[in-house]
């Protein structure tokens, strides 16, 4: 199977080179290619994507590019278009994912971009999107407008499908240029969407491009970067940091590095009938793309007091991670991964030595880990791929202390509490960093309009240019109707 | 392993699904298995040839189970090539659309809605039993299993049609167990819950899903290969003392 990935706007008739990347899962195999520009096609693509963000996509108001996002998501969520089919036939075998979980997370990642969540995504940022559109009266006198920039540049990964959408949606919002480089692990979804927009409205055609370079690039990165206004990066923190060594410093980068989230389980929530919908919903925050997202729990803090004991929590996690295995498999992993599972199980099984009172539980294929610990209150990412860990608490002063050192780690807290302990835990969770509270087993579907790592999405990407109130009251004196 | 050596095991509806999984456990199992196929010839063909890979052994033969001269003729090539059936699974049924939310309500239906499911449920049960009763008797042994559904005992979703004819199926297979007990065949029924994922239950909705999850005690959804331990067991001397019984295989869902 072969299929093209990447998208570019005209730039004449160009002959451009392609990389093949394979993939393979179950015995089938795909061959995707990938758009490899030289820098002269590069800056060309820079160029007409400039312009026609300028002269074209400027042109548009909010309210019509929300409708063409709208209208391309809605054939995304429809289960029987080209692009939904291929979705649901090619993602499974570029990312190994189960494809009950790919064809379920689209769905409730996609619905998040439908008209009404995109206009909640404006208002949540801009308070009023026409902001973006006109010079608005603000209180404070004078008027403003939010101008996004001519060109974002946005370097994906690719640890989670689809991922792409959130920095190029909010790129359209703003009525940006937008490249985005694909990520190796998955360069497919943001290409379709691409071509999906350019079908649903042709003149959109040369405002973005999706391609595709070496990660390290050096020199291409930098001349890439000098010609963006906004670099937005996601990976991890040694990869962005050697991005950040290389933007100019007049090129905003916004990037989204490495983070841990976890859970919290209140005693409240662990009461003979509830217990169980807890665990499984905390399970479901698991198995979602195994623990890949930047939102994946690696830790349950679970309270002492409740029906259901903390150990109890990770026995019944233990049988819910065993029946999601049949249900949506865990993806195959690499020999890196299985790897660093084994030594990461190895070492937890000398520490029950040391901790007799601890717990590791699995199935004889290593499918799945829950390590249950108790009197040993820490914080340490999981070696992700359904392994979990649960750790008893007694109050939530204890669990604080530990957690805080890792500030710039933290992001999701999925939260099971009742509304007091909610509000109170939240007050202190965000003290120490945290910046997003969610129910479990929403953990990996963050609503629309989210502060992604407590930054604004869109609101990041504009300049918002003032018209002081002196400037308006000056022209006045100049206007020619003036008695 | 090899529990069904020697045996000839017939699966009706076997190219795919659950029938599929049960014509499969019963070849690892040693069995002979006739994977019984209606439209999907290429499916068929792979499962017998799965059957022969996991150690038994597999023969594809078409043939509509609701039209009596298909099964004779089926029947009638299985001895002639085989020299005897020992097990009879009729999983077989008219497709079913397992959707709650599309599915007719009790005023919507007509006489021809139900005759539909009977016929797929009963009737291609009834021709099947009959076509190797004469062998079985003769043999002085055999046993039946009858996949009928766990809706029988709770009616979560009244698929009205669909239930009501695998309720006359479980009163069939009774009294043909009390009427064939004498003869040493042995006539039982596996009732699964909800099987995902099938042809006939991918539309279900996850809510529906999750609902059903939420009130089994072992908290998952029967997967396909599940119903096939249960057959096994009521297919072997195991329950050589059982007939007439009905197994259900629903995580507890029913009890």
């Amino acid at each position: 199977m072969k299929e093209l990935a990447g998208y570019l706007p005209c730039i004449g008739e160009e002959e451009v080179e392609t990389k093949i990347l394979t993939f393979q899962k179950n015995g089938k195999s795909i061959e995707v290619e990938v758009p490899l520009l030289t820098t002269e096609q590069m800056n060309k693509v820079i160029e007409t994507v400039k312009k026609a963000s300028t002269d074209i996509l400027k042109s548009f108001s909010t309210s019509e590019i929300v409708t063409i996002i709208d209208r391309a998501i809605e054939r995304l969520l429809d289960r029987n278009s080209l692009y939904r089919q291929k979705a649901e036939e090619l993602l499974p075998i570029v990312t190994g994912y189960d494809e009950e979980i790919i064809r379920l997370g689209l769905t409730a990642y996609l619905k998040t971009f439908r008209k009404h969540e995109l206009q909640r995504f404006l208002v949540e940022d801009l308070g009023n999107p026409v902001l973006l559109d006109d010079f608005q009266p603000r209180v404070k006198g004078g008027f403003s407008k939010a101008i996004g920039p001519t060109l974002i540049t946005h370097i994906w990964s690719g640890n989670v499908p689809a991922l792409p959408l959130w920095s190029l949606i909010s790129g359209l919002l703003v009525k940006a240029g937008n490249i985005g480089k694909a990520p190796s692990s998955e360069p497919l979804f943001s290409s379709w969407f691409a071509h999906l927009l350019v079908e649903v409205e042709p003149r959109l055609a040369d405002c973005f491009a999706i391609v595709w370079w070496k990660g390290g690039d050096e020199e291409r990165e930098a001349s890439i970067f000098e010609q963006s206004d906004v670099v937005v990066g996601y990976g991890g923190n040694a990869s962005l940091q050697s991005l950040q060594n290389r933007m100019p410093v007049t090129t905003r980068f916004l990037p989204f590095g490495h983070k841990i989230s976890f859970g919290v389980v209140s005693q409240s929530s662990l009461d003979s009938r509830k217990a169980w919908k807890s665990v499984h919903q905390a399970a479901l925050d698991v198995i979602r793309y195994d623990q890949q997202g930047c939102y994946s729990p690696h830790i349950f803090y679970v309270q002492h007091g409740g029906n259901v004991s903390p150990r109890e929590f990770a026995r019944l996690m233990a049988n819910e991670l065993e029946n999601f295995q049949r249900r949506f498999p865990r993806r195959d992993l690499s020999i890196e991964e299985s790897v660093s599972l084994s030594s990461w199980r190895q070492k937890e099984e000398m520490t029950i030595l040391a901790h007799p009172q601890n717990e590791i539980l699995g199935n004889e294929t290593n499918d799945w880990t829950v390590v249950y610990e108790e009197h040993n209150i820490h914080f340490a990412p999981s070696s992700l791929n359904r392994v979990i860990k649960v750790i008893s608490f007694e109050n939530i002063e204890d669990i604080l202390s530990s957690i805080s050192p890792h500030r710039s780690y933290l992001q999701t807290v999925g939260i099971a509490a009742d509304p007091k302990e909610l509000f109170e835990w939240a007050d202190s969770l965000g003290k120490i960093g945290v910046t997003r509270i969610t129910a479990l087993g929403s953990m990996t579907s963050p609503e629309a309009g989210w502060h992604h790592d407590g930054r604004f999405n869109l609101l990041d990407l504009v300049n918002i240019v003032d018209i002081e109130s002196s400037a308006k009251e000056s022209s006045e004196q100049f206007a020619p109707y003036v008695d | 392993m090899g529990n069904f050596k020697g045996k000839v095991v017939l699966v009706t509806g076997a190219s795919r699904g659950i029938g599929a999984s049960i014509a499969l456990a019963f070849a690892a199992e040693g069995a002979s298995v006739v994977v019984n196929y209606v439209k999907n010839r290429e499916a068929a063909e792979k499962i017998a040839e799965t059957c022969i890979e996991v150690g038994g052994d597999g023969f594809p033969i078409q043939a509509d189970v609701t039209s009596e001269s298909d099964v004779n003729e089926m029947v009638n090539q299985v001895i002639l090539e085989m020299g005897k059936i020992d097990v009879v699974v009729n999983n077989a049924f008219k497709p079913y659309v397992f959707n709650p939310d599309e599915r007719k309500l009790a005023w919507e239906l007509k006489w021809e809605d139900y005759q539909e499911q009977i016929d797929g449920a009963v009737r291609s049960a009834h021709y099947m039993c009959q076509a190797v009763f004469p062998m079985m008797k003769k043999q002085s042994h055999g046993s039946i299993v009858n996949v009928i559904s766990n809706l029988v005992e709770r009616p979560i979703v009244p698929y009205h049609e669909y239930n009501t004819a695998k309720t006359a199926l479980m009163g069939y297979s009774r009294n043909l167990a009390a009427e064939l007990g004498p003869f040493g065949i042995r006539v039982n029924c596996v009732a699964p819950g909800l099987v995902y994922p099938t042809s006939a239950s991918k539309h279900t909705k996850e809510e529906m899903k999750e609902l059903i999850i939420a009130q089994t005690p072992l908290r998952r959804i029967a997967l396909p290969e599940d119903i096939a331990g249960p057959v096994l067991f009521l297919a072997s001397d195991w329950s050589k003392f059982m007939t007439g019984q009905t197994l259900y295989v629903d995580g507890g869902f029913v009890m």
